[in-house]
């Protein structure tokens, strides 16, 4: 029998029993598992773990491991949020353009909360947040909406229906409000920094447009309680 | 519909010996094991060798020499192998002479199928029953854990060649669900052995490319050497100790030669990860692909060098971050009646 090659070798069948054939497919083979890039998880000592990721540890070095992408680093100016959140304000692949847009954003806001710091009086002062990644995941917390509505086809009428959402959804309704809040809701001549720095700090107080979407769709969500049960999933 | 890109060897080999009944008479694979044998010691006789050490290798070798041949496809060029290995392993009929089948399962059409789920499913009701037993006398149950991590179930493919029949995506998936719900029962020790017939063994640790030990030039300073590649561009790396942290691609800094700060963080990402980043000075070379896949392909080229600077367990570390597999992703080819390789044409109503 001809050995199995390297890149073939200890496919867990588990995962791959091909019940439903997927459209979207991937160079790597199936059993490759994804890079952990934090330094920190790899230096913990082996009694803090738990059973799950000792089990973990093991199959990761018994199996092969993915590239690890260009936009993800080790360094501690590298967040996977705010890389999802630059692709999604890429156009046509720019992203050089797109990343120059986004530190162009922290810096306003950073200006912004540091203008304010030094206005403020002195017991106010301990308040104000001046860590823009901080004001980023805090915005993006306020404004992720807690259920979502779908499209259900029932007899003809298509109805909408109140629907739990998962996190990477919440996330990602997030960054498209804020980003086509900007785009579209601001004066011709300001520049889309300083326009998502505005929105930014406003939803990190819950105020401005965003949260009053989001606010919106729970009301409607509320408001077609009735149809929860055409849900099947 | 699935398009296997990741294919590996095991499922490109279609299972000759289970598509259909007996081609070959027993008698007539007899024949050609003593031709055979025959024709192995007059080649040995011919190449001047001795006839009762002449290996497959050593054939391999007298046949290219005496019948060079210049096709591209391996499969067509002559070839002088073992019968067993050039004729499959097929199944004997099944019936004897007055047409009566020998299996009691032979009208099931799956009859070593079924028969192997009939018996995997007994051996699952005598670990219960077994387990029922120490229950009863109050004994513990034992609870020891296998370990999952080191061993995979049989490909289908394996399964085949095993049951000399063809075997369903879904027959497959039903057989390896029973055997996970026999090896999950507490006291599955009992049938151990039944269960490593259908188990194979995981290399244990994927660290199997040697790590090559460091160079010295002549100044005395150590240093070692990395290729990469991503997409087209193909990037070597030779990385020195003693340095100050320079980094110079194609004779050109790093700060005029990638003037985006994403490829400069790819760069300095293996030395940031170990920690060693005033420690190494770098000389790159690279050629082909864009900004990005250069980057690429100097930052796995870097990884590679760095390994003989650094413990094994920091090697395991930088595999398990990724920063030590080539990324195999690459351009997607056009397809015809596409305009891309993915977008379609415009769809006209008429």
């Amino acid at each position: 029998m001809a050995a199995p090659s390297a890149a073939g070798l200890g496919r867990r069948l588990r995962a791959w029993l091909p019940r439903i054939m997927p459209v979207r497919w991937s160079r790597y083979n199936p059993s490759y598992l994804e890079p952990e890039v934090k330094k920190e998880s790899h230096q913990k000592p082996l009694e803090e773990l738990t059973e799950e990721q000792r089990e973990q540890m093991e199959l990761k070095a018994v199996r092969p491991i993915k590239a690890a992408p260009p936009s993800l680093s080790s360094s501690v100016f590298s967040d996977p949020m705010i890389s999802k959140f630059t692709n999604m304000m890429m156009k046509s692949g720019n992203k050089v353009l797109a990343r120059s847009l986004m530190s162009q954003t922290l810096e306003a806001i950073k200006r912004k909360q540091l203008e304010k710091y030094h206005k403020a009086p002195e017991n106010e002062k301990e308040t104000i947040e001046c860590n823009p990644y901080v004001i980023f995941h805090q915005a993006l917390k306020n404004c992720q909406p807690i259920i979502g509505l779908s499209n259900i086809t029932k007899g003809g009428k298509t109805y909408q229906v109140p629907v739990p959402l998962t996190d990477n959804r919440k996330c990602f309704l997030a960054m498209k409000w804020l980003i086509t809040e900007c785009r579209e809701n601001k004066h011709r001549r300001t520049l889309m920094p300083e326009k998502l720095s505005q929105e930014l700090l406003l939803a990190f107080n819950n105020e401005g447009p965003v949260i009053k979407r989001k606010h919106v769709l729970h009301k409607m969500a509320e408001a077609n309680r009735a149809y929860a049960h055409f849900r099947w999933w | 519909t699935l398009r296997l890109i990741c294919t590996t060897t095991a499922v490109q080999r279609k299972n000759v010996g289970a598509s259909g009944p007996e081609k070959y008479t027993e008698a007539f694979i007899k024949k050609q094991i003593e031709e055979f044998n025959l024709g192995k010691r007059h080649l040995a006789n011919m190449m001047g060798e001795d006839p009762e050490t002449f290996t497959q290798e050593d054939i391999d070798r007298a046949i290219a020499y005496l019948f060079p041949s210049g096709l591209f496809d391996k499969r067509a060029r002559p070839l002088m192998k073992h019968p067993t290995e050039v004729f499959p392993e097929q199944r004997k009929i099944q019936w004897g002479e007055d047409g009566r089948p020998f299996h009691f399962l032979f009208y099931t059409g799956k009859q070593s199928y079924y028969s192997l789920m009939h018996e995997t499913y007994e051996k699952f009701l005598n670990v219960q029953k077994h387990q029922d037993q120490l229950t009863t006398q109050d004994l513990p149950v034992q609870k020891e854990k296998r370990n999952l991590a080191g061993s995979r179930w049989l490909t289908k493919i394996e399964l085949e060649e095993m049951l000399l029949e063809q075997v369903s995506d879904d027959d497959y998936s039903r057989f390896i669900q029973l055997l996970q719900k026999l090896v999950a029962l507490p006291c599955a020790d009992i049938e151990e052995k039944y269960i490593q017939k259908f188990s194979k063994e995981l290399p244990v640790q994927l660290q199997k490319v040697v790590i090559e030990p460091l160079q010295h030039d002549e100044r005395g300073v150590a240093f070692s050497t990395g290729e990469g590649k991503r997409k087209t561009a193909r990037a070597t790396a030779v990385v020195y100790d003693n340095g100050t942290g320079k980094i110079t691609v194609n004779g050109i800094d790093i700060l005029h030669y990638f003037p985006v700060l994403q490829d400069r963080e790819q760069l300095l990402f293996p030395f940031q990860f170990l920690g060693r980043i005033g420690i190494h000075d770098m000389v790159c070379t690279v050629s082909g692909g864009g900004r990005s896949a250069q980057a690429g392909a100097i930052r796995l080229a870097s990884a590679k060098a760095l390994r003989s600077f650094v413990t094994e367990k920091e090697v395991e570390f930088m595999r398990q971050a990724g920063l030590l597999t080539v990324d195999p992703r690459v351009k997607e080819r056009k397809k015809p009646g596409q305009e891309g390789s993915r977008r379609k044409f415009t769809w006209k109503k008429r």
